[in-house]
């Protein structure tokens, strides 16, 4: 009857008549492999492939496209690291473009950046893999008390934050928090800006203290939030660079 | 418009019958030749055009659009009626849709010949506009029933549901979709409204078994299969609407190794099924229709009425 390997009895599911109305024939599902698996045994055709042809190729080209220089690697490790202060940064700025308004505070997660960047050219595929995911740039108001959530969140992992310093102190408590040049007081009746993910907004990689609050969307990828600024340092003839600068003291 | 398709299938219905000549309804021979029906379906290919990569941690070298075209070309060849159906999502997930919008996953869906899809979540990703400037490129309707698009510039784009007709056997195919706001950016959905899925399930239903004379009535799903809140998913739909043969499912990205079986309100019983993601398993249901015997053959009498009408 077919080539599906039937490797048991075939299932038959006598499906009852009902009050509703029917038209002339009684069906009678039959139940073999309902979930056939696409394989590397199975031979791809070729009129398909034809097509796809000529699209992998502009793909391939669109990602081998060079969209800037580095000078040296941009490179992540635990704690304070160069590619996240890379990308607190251009998030923050590029939220504050969007909403015109200022951004105080910028976040990622190590676990958020799949890949760094590489030394020499950085290429749009670079790019996708260093951000894979259909995350867009949003905007938290986050009032004071969740500020110091984020900060005893980082201070254990000595993780850096966009737009702010601080001391993590060996039990990993963090003190001394400024964020620009101002002291941070979690009492003091405000809210702050945070430019970051939607995943991560939305409790990703564990934040659930940002899980409550509504973001502000910018509707713009963060993939392309990274794209377009090292496509504007190039225009500008500037390298692609990023430091771990001691935001974190310890 | 649903006139005229209901014409023309019925039309071809009536042709199917008149090959074979006069006095069938009283052919106790013919009556018991049964017609089979293969349903094929993906959900949430996610432009997974090439199979995974070889050295992916997960799925390895599986899937693959042009796999999937031999694989369904070969049981069409072995099969005398196919259907082939779509839950959604059917873009966003690799560069082919960052760079071409849609357009090529359109493109080999039209040379595998899809006979319908319902729209996902993801489907709205380059918003009302994206969604327009690519349907050209499919050669086959969207059905969705719970989506109003009329303050829309895709106002009169999509259709609720399609009837099929294999051999004389009808089958009513529609689509529900997933809830937009907080899924969705608002401004990728404009004013498109959101309607109750069981509500609208329920009408679809109904309406296919009574006024269309199914004999299989599916639903193109995008909801999720099964969530532990209150929220609406294939498995709560199953239950609440009557008069569905199989609910084919999406969203959830969800491997099942065989449909799950609902009982529903009136003791019929439905078919979920959902095939995971990425196209990498192809569902699969055959279904064997017989004659109905009994009080069924009024049935089939009123509906060989109403074919032999509308070719007069």
């Amino acid at each position: 009857m077919s080539a599906f390997p039937f490797r048991s009895a075939v299932l038959v599911l006598l499906l009852a008549a009902t009050a509703c109305q029917r038209g002339g024939y009684q069906p009678k599902a039959q139940l073999t492999d309902t979930a056939h698996l696409v394989g590397a045994e199975q031979p791809a055709d070729p009129q398909v492939e034809a097509v796809v042809a000529p699209y992998r190729l502009k793909v391939k080209q669109q990602m081998d496209e060079v969209i800037g220089r580095a000078p040296v690697a941009i490179r992540k490790n635990p704690g304070e690291s160069p590619l996240a202060n890379f990308a607190g940064d251009v998030q923050r700025e590029r939220a504050a473009r969007e909403l015109g308004q200022p951004i105080d505070l910028g976040v990622m997660t190590n676990g958020g950046l799949r890949a760094e960047l590489p030394a020499g050219n950085i290429t749009i595929g670079s790019v996708f893999e260093l951000m894979p995911f259909e995350n867009e740039l949003v905007v938290l108001d986050a009032p004071a008390s969740v500020v110091q959530q984020l900060f005893n969140y980082a201070a254990p992992i000595h993780m850096a934050i966009s737009g702010a310093t601080y001391t993590a102190t060996p039990e990993g408590k963090p003190v001394d928090i400024r964020i620009g040049k101002e002291l941070f007081d979690p009492e003091k009746d405000r809210t702050y800006t945070i430019a970051i993910s939607d995943y991560l907004a939305g409790g990703g990689d564990k934040l659930e203290f940002f899980r409550p609050l509504a973001p502000r969307h910018t509707n713009v990828l963060l993939r392309t939030v990274f794209q377009d600024h090292i496509r504007q340092l190039t225009k500008e003839g500037r390298p692609v660079e990023a430091q771990a600068e001691g935001r974190v003291k310890f | 418009m649903l006139r005229r398709d209901f014409l023309k299938t019925s039309a071809l219905g009536a042709a199917g019958l008149s090959l074979v000549g006069p006095g069938l309804i009283s052919s106790a021979a013919a009556a018991a030749a049964p017609v089979h029906l293969t349903i094929l379906h993906t959900n949430d290919m996610h432009s997974r055009i090439d199979p995974f990569p070889v050295g992916s941690a997960q799925w390895a070298d599986q899937g693959g659009m042009a796999r999937r075209a031999a694989l369904i070309a070969r049981i069409r060849r072995e099969q005398p009626n196919v259907l082939l159906l779509d839950a959604g999502d059917i873009w966003q997930g690799t560069p082919y849709f960052n760079f071409f919008g849609g357009e090529l996953e359109y493109k080999l869906m039209s040379q595998m010949q899809y006979d319908a899809a319902t729209l996902g979540n993801h489907d709205f990703d380059n918003g009302l506009q994206g969604l327009e400037k690519q349907l050209p490129h499919a050669q086959f309707p969207f059905l969705i029933a719970n989506y109003d698009f009329a303050q829309t510039p895709l106002k009169g784009r999509f259709q609720p549901y399609k009837v099929f007709v294999k051999q004389g056997v009808r089958v009513g195919v529609f689509g529900v979709g997933i809830e937009m706001a907080g899924l969705i950016s608002d401004k990728n959905y404009g004013a498109t409204k959101y309607l109750d899925p069981v509500a609208v399930a329920k009408e679809q239903a109904q309406h296919l078994r009574t006024v269309e004379k199914c004999d299989l009535v599916i639903c193109l799903s995008h909801l999720g299969y099964k969530y532990d809140s209150a929220k609406i998913d294939d498995l709560k739909l199953a239950a609440a609407v009557p008069g569905l043969d199989l609910i084919i499912g999406g969203h959830s990205h969800t491997f099942l190794d065989a449909p799950t079986v609902v009982k529903g309100p009136q003791g019929h019983q439905t078919l979920v099924n959902q095939v995971g993601w990425s196209g990498i398993k192809l569902g699969r249901i055959d279904y064997r229709f017989d004659r109905a015997s009994g009080r069924k053959s009024v049935a089939a009498a009123e509906a060989l009425s109403i074919n032999a009408s509308a070719l007069s």
